[in-house]
């Protein structure tokens, strides 16, 4: 027992560990902390931007069909576009604003989500739709009391997705000087020097993972009827816990264009 | 428009077509590093999706790896691997690995998961054993999905694996990596033109692919069928 | 044959879906296990080819017990149909129907031949065999169902609930069918439905299963119709069994009366004698070829002119009529019951009058099947007949 403790002692790993622990808690309030609140402002901007773009594009796009898969192409092209590229091509026009960070990731978060906002939109099973005409609601309320509450799960998905891809790609803005804790991986591979990688990979990990539970209880508290626990919810919730996972990078929705009849 | 007329000029010369730093050069080695993580990532997260997916056991901790994973700064992998096992492909395989693995088993899974049980249960009541089952019904029905979760993934890597010049590897990264260091604004728009056309080509591949191995039966699917 | 003895599963939360089954399915017959949600018909059915394994009990087909066999070599000899087909979508009809073939090592060439012998035992056209399931109909997909299951020849076939998907007027056709192909390949068939109706018409033997999954009455159509054993089975078969029942007998032991029967040729006249001497208030009359025309009654004679023929006269419709050597009594009586004389004509398979049969004389001969005799051998024409209407 103790002889395995005393092994475990000596692994380069554990070594390192308890460097990155020392190290973060020493340099917690600078630059750790700063860079950490930095990084949560940085992803949230461009996941609140991406979302409020989302949103009506995906709107448009259900609306008027013909404008979907132009849209889809789109943004799965933008979705290529090297973030870097993105970043340094940006650096003349916003310098070393905020901007430089956020509008690529913006981007980013937009491609992932509007596919999932028109999938969600037009799973709205017709009979709902119908209704909802029949006792006389008007297009905008039928939008917001119905249609968009029907979707919000799926939309919610994308949103889980977009915002664990866009926390942990923040990081790489650092290379134009603007990336929250990617500054503690740059530094690092400066100074040659493990424990700040350590610290901005894992800060970043339970970043990612504290929005993700964000999201989940947000939804939970905003679709009360389609919680686990509610029964005839039950198979909604699987679906939407289905797409959430599947979710992973902008899709096209249904048959692909070109396999079409 | 003379940003364009720039890219277009940069394209044009020669010079950047030819020798270890050109274009052909360049491409060839983003398509090996990109390549050869997918085909890892491809070996690795398949099987594992098949089998969480047919045996339903083990699913939460196949996702739950693949969040976390999904949760990694990929550059920050890179970097630590890098300050571990010093400069080379590896600590590029190693991040691109981490970046494509969830995508791929989490279609995976999801496919094989997603497969009507009362076709589950057709195949087993007419004798199939497990393995036919995996392979005759199963894996048919989620190759569309398993196809979308490597295009996703590929389309990912190849994006990324642009980083591989920060820490002094090749690939088309460089021309952007460079281009800033340089000042050079075509050039960096020529590099992040060429990455995404390599990614429009990969998607084009896959449209092929998915002609080629997702079963006729499947591309028109029937009305009102649940995707 | 196939035996239950003592079947029981119970689950492990507690819940029983099959309590201490005994049953006795005989070879080349139909066995309906029939029964509302939750008595467990489905698990009794999946537990004969072990898709579910029963926690007591022993079932055994042709004596040997379905343990002592691998589960897959097991299922591929028995054939297996079930709710809404369960086609693979990927898959077209042919390979579809190959695929028990296919897993017995059949070669491609000879599951394929198979295929189509079956698409044509079915009632398909070849053409569809190219075709993938989601571009054939409701009751398409079902015939092919049932061909894949009969692809290897099983000498078992267990249908789980296959026709409940489908429309009514399609599910008659695929219930005529599946008779069809019964009495032609006589195979054991265990066939699972909640609908009474269904049970009683494919049923040579019919289990009620009640709600726990215990047995309430094993009978043949008719006995469970003539004496259900207690008031769930009599609630389940529904209270309108004793005219269902009707259906067991056959219409040709019926005395038809042929002296009602006039031709078109005749007087007014005469007719209203004959209706005199015979005290009848309705007569037949029929054509050259002895083909029904209409009634006309005894008011309507005496009020016509007496030189006028019979058929310058208006009468009054047939109705529909049922025929002699096929129809049950079910048809006969609801043929009297919709004849506005109250008189059913029966006739030849020719279409030619024998004979007519009023609802008195009806009520007599069905008040002598009611009693406990046994109905003549079982009628499956006019079982088939009288239940789909």
């Amino acid at each position: 027992m103790s002889e395995a403790a005393a092994g475990a002692a000596d692994h380069p790993l554990w070594g390192w560990a308890v460097e990155s622990w020392t190290w973060g808690w020493a340099n917690l309030d600078d630059p750790v902390g700063p860079l950490l609140g930095e990084h949560l402002l940085l992803s949230l901007a461009s996941i609140a931007i991406g979302l409020a773009a989302a949103v009506p594009l995906g709107l448009l796009s259900v609306r008027y069909r013909f404008l979907y898969p132009p849209v889809l192409t789109g943004v799965n092209t933008l979705y290529a576009v090297p973030s870097l590229a993105l970043f340094f091509l940006l650096l003349p026009y916003t310098a070393f604003s905020p901007w430089t960070a956020i509008l690529p990731l913006a981007l980013y978060t937009l491609a992932i989500l509007v596919p999932n906002v028109v999938d969600g939109l037009t799973q709205v099973p017709d009979h709902v739709r119908q209704a909802a005409v029949a006792m006389g609601f008007g297009p905008l309320r039928r939008l917001l009391l119905v249609e968009l509450p029907v979707a919000l799960p799926v939309i919610i998905a994308g949103l889980r997705v977009a915002s664990v891809a866009t926390i942990s790609m923040v990081s790489v803005a650092s290379l134009v000087g603007l990336g929250g804790l990617g500054g503690l991986i740059t530094d690092g591979f400066n100074r040659d020097f493990a424990a700040p990688v350590v610290v901005g990979i894992v800060l970043s990990v339970l970043l990612a993972f504290a929005a993700d539970g964000g999201l989940v209880l947000l939804q939970r508290a905003l679709t009360p009827w389609a919680r686990r626990d509610a029964r005839p919810g039950r198979r909604r919730r699987r679906a939407a816990d289905r797409a959430a996972r599947a979710a992973t990078a902008p899709r096209p929705a249904g048959p692909q264009p070109e396999e079409s009849p | 428009m003379n940003v364009v007329a720039a890219v277009a000029e940069w394209f044009a010369q020669p010079e950047h077509w030819q020798g270890s730093a050109g274009i052909p050069a360049r491409l060839a080695e983003h398509v090996y590093y990109s390549g050869l993580a997918l085909a890892l990532s491809a070996l690795l997260a398949v099987p594992l999706g098949l089998l969480t997916g047919h045996t339903g056991r083990g699913g939460f901790l196949a996702i739950s790896l693949a969040n976390f994973a999904r949760a990694l700064p990929t550059i920050g992998v890179l970097t630590l691997v890098v300050l571990g096992l010093g400069l080379g492909v590896v600590p590029v395989l190693v991040a691109l690995v981490a970046l494509a693995v969830p995508p791929i088993l989490v279609n995976t899974y999801e496919g094989v998961r997603g497969v009507d049980p009362r076709l589950k249960d057709a195949a087993q009541g007419m004798g199939m054993r497990g393995g036919e089952v995996l392979w005759r019904v199963e894996v048919p029905l989620a190759m569309p999905l398993i196809l979308l979760g490597l295009r996703t993934a590929a389309i990912q890597v190849v994006a990324t694996a642009t980083i591989a010049a920060y820490v002094g590897i090749g690939g088309l990264g460089r021309f952007i990596v460079d281009g800033q260091r340089q000042q050079l604004i075509e050039q960096i728009l020529g590099g992040a033109v060429l990455v995404v056309a390599l990614a429009l080509a990969v998607t084009a591949l896959f449209a092929l692919l998915r002609r080629l191995v997702v079963a006729r039966g499947l591309r028109v699917p029937p009305a009102g069928a649940a995707r | 044959m196939i035996t239950f003895e003592g079947v029981t599963k119970q689950y492990p939360d507690g819940t029983v879906a099959v309590d201490d089954l005994h049953l006795t399915v005989p070879t080349g017959n139909t066995t309906v296990l029939v029964g509302s949600s939750g008595s467990g018909k489905t698990t009794a059915l999946r537990m004969i080819n072990r898709m579910v394994e029963p926690t007591g009990g022993r079932i055994t087909i042709d004596g040997q017990d379905v343990r002592g066999q691998d589960p897959p070599v097991l299922r591929r000899s028995i054939g297996y149909v079930i709710q809404q087909a369960g086609l693979f979508p990927h898959r077209t009809v042919a390979d579809n129907i190959a695929t028990v073939p296919r897993l017995l090592g059949w070669s491609k060439s000879r599951a394929r031949t198979r295929a189509h012998e079956l698409l044509e035992l079915v009632g398909l056209e070849p053409e569809h065999a190219r075709r993938y399931p989601h571009q054939l109909s409701g009751g398409q997909q079902q015939r092919v169902g049932v061909a894949r299951a009969l692809a290897a020849d099983p000498p078992v076939l267990l249908m789980d609930e296959p026709f409940s998907a489908v429309d009514p007027v399609v599910r008659a056709g695929l219930q005529d069918e599946l008779l069809r192909l019964q009495a032609e390949l006589h195979k054991t068939i265990v066939f699972v439905t909640h609908d009474i109706d269904e049970a009683v018409k494919l049923g040579d033997s019919i289990a009620v299963l009640r709600p726990g999954g215990r047995l309430a009455q094993v009978a043949t159509p008719e006995r469970l119709l003539a004496e259900p054993a207690d008031d769930f089975v009599e609630s389940f078969v529904g209270y309108d069994r004793g005219v269902r029942r009707l259906s067991f007998f056959p219409a040709r032991h019926l005395r038809l009366r042929t002296d009602v029967i006039v031709t078109a040729d005749q007087t007014a006249g005469e007719a209203g004698a004959l209706a005199r001497r015979l005290g009848e208030p309705w007569l037949l009359v029929v054509d050259a070829g002895r083909r029904p025309l209409g009634w006309v009654s005894a008011d309507a004679l005496d009020a016509a002119e007496g030189r006028r023929r019979l058929d310058s006269l208006e009468l009054v419709g047939y109705g529909h009529v049922f025929t002699v050597s096929t129809d049950s009594l079910r048809a006969a009586l609801d043929a009297a019951v919709l004849s506005p004389a109250g008189r059913a004509v029966g006739v030849a398979d020719d279409g030619t009058v024998r004979g007519a049969v009023a609802q008195t004389e009806l009520g007599a001969a069905i008040w002598s099947v009611g009693g406990d005799d046994e109905p003549p051998a079982r009628d499956r024409a006019a079982a088939a007949g009288g239940a789909h209407e």
